[in-house]
């Protein structure tokens, strides 16, 4: 069941229209998430990063004896889980806004936002973009497993990387 | 010899790296969570309302080719024995992948009696003719409501009708897998990896086997080693003997 985004705005501006009152009730004040954005100029910046420890997990993929798992929105770490006593973080793939992925032969598809982002994953301390596709995903515009007032997703500044506590005034965009 | 050492030390770094860099080719697992699925020549790609499929004849370059039309929700696609299985927050999907390059929808269950909606991840896997599920509901999230967290069996043995034989309640089930007669399931709300006895698939029954860990979000299980993620970072299980499962290790902090 899609989570519905009701934009209160042009509602209160049709009702403000038809009656000249001033009327706050479609609009939010208090605790809430407010989106994190990456803007949109580095969405193409995937490369490699320094190992580092996983903050939020997600998807995650076994081959032989490498460990991918998603770290949300932010990319994909790779650890060797061949000595289960001591196990090696051992790269970092950043890719902004990445909320899945899978693998096939040396190559590693990912959401990028909208796009579809084909990484060519032979030497797993350089990896390189082979091919974009772009357009093709419709990311989630409401924060996950969330109940309550948010702001709008702008999209003109960015991607959203996360979404934060914020004490919001003038919210317009609600769970349900 | 300092300078022995060190090209000593550098050498193996190498060595290491080379290593560490090479794939066999040979194919992978993913965990239970994920909205993409490699089958045959195509890829799956779960997209809020449809089932994408892409052209991989190219492999470095996919082509989109078909959408599917589906309800909204969709959270998690597997394979199993060339079916390929949809879980949606309030479905279960088996496609019809006679044409793999225009995939339909063979069947589509009602999720379960009970729940109005539902919400979480939820994420299937397949043994021989039982489709095992978990629905993950977080109290007043996703504007839920009265509907319940629980790990839900389905018979699949006609794919085109699947019907629900067991429903079992859980506190926040997310991931799960399966080694012979087991099946594990990662429960978030009592930090557990809960394990049944699928003997009888119609009648599971709840093990004194399972396992303590911290957030368990999903799992793949490797021959005689189960790997369990969590939130921030992931365990080792030696599940050889699955009536004495033991840690064997975990991410190095």
């Amino acid at each position: 069941m899609p989570v519905k985004i009701h934009h209160y705005g042009l509602l209160l501006t049709l009702l403000l229209l038809g009656s000249c009152v001033k009327d706050e009730r479609y609009f939010y004040d208090g605790l809430g998430k407010r989106p994190v954005y990456v803007p949109a100029s580095e969405l193409r910046d995937i490369r490699n990063e320094a190992p580092q420890p996983i903050q939020l997990s997600g998807t995650i993929y076994l081959r032989d004896s490498l460990l991918f798992l998603l770290e949300q929105r932010k990319g994909i770490h790779v650890f060797n889980i061949q000595d289960t006593l001591n196990t090696i973080n051992l790269a970092f793939f950043k890719i902004p806004a990445v909320t899945d992925f899978t693998l096939s032969g040396n190559l590693l598809y990912a959401d990028s936002w909208k796009d579809l982002v084909v990484i060519d994953i032979s030497d797993l301390q350089q990896i390189q973009v082979v091919d974009r596709i772009l357009g093709v995903i419709s990311p989630s515009l409401v924060p996950p497993l969330y109940n309550g007032i948010f702001e709008c997703v702008d999209e003109s500044k960015g991607a959203i990387l996360g979404w934060e506590d914020a004490t919001l005034t003038n919210a317009k965009c609600v769970t349900e | 010899m300092k300078k022995l050492l060190f090209t000593l030390v550098f050498a193996s770094f190498l060595f290491a790296c080379s290593k560490d860099a090479a794939f066999d080719g040979s194919s992978g697992k993913s965990g239970s969570i994920t909205r993409f699925a490699v089958f045959q020549n195509y890829m799956y790609v779960l997209n809020l309302n449809e089932v994408q499929t892409y052209d991989l004849t190219d492999k470095q370059h996919p082509k989109l080719v078909h959408r599917l039309s589906t309800d909204y929700g969709l959270e998690t696609i597997i394979v199993y024995n060339n079916t390929v299985f949809i879980g949606s927050t309030t479905s279960l999907y088996i496609l019809d992948t006679s044409n793999p390059a225009a995939p339909g929808i063979k069947s589509k269950t009602d999720r379960v009696a009970f729940s109005t909606g539902g919400c979480g991840c939820d994420p299937v896997v397949v043994k021989d003719n039982y489709a095992y599920s978990t629905i993950k509901v977080i109290e007043n999230g996703c504007g839920c409501i009265s509907a319940v967290s629980a790990l839900v069996v389905y018979d699949v043995t006609d794919q085109s009708a699947p019907a629900v034989v067991g429903t079992y309640f859980l506190s926040i089930p997310d991931g799960l897998g399966y080694k012979d007669s087991y099946l594990f399931v990662c429960d978030e709300g009592v930090d557990e990896l809960i394990v049944f006895d699928i003997s009888n698939p119609t009648s599971l029954v709840q093990t004194s086997y399972s396992v303590s860990i911290i957030d368990p979000v999903d799992l793949i299980v490797d021959g005689e080693r189960m790997i369990v993620s969590t939130k921030t970072g992931f365990e080792i299980f030696d599940i050889r003997d699955v009536t004495q499962i033991r840690k064997v290790g975990q991410i190095t902090k």
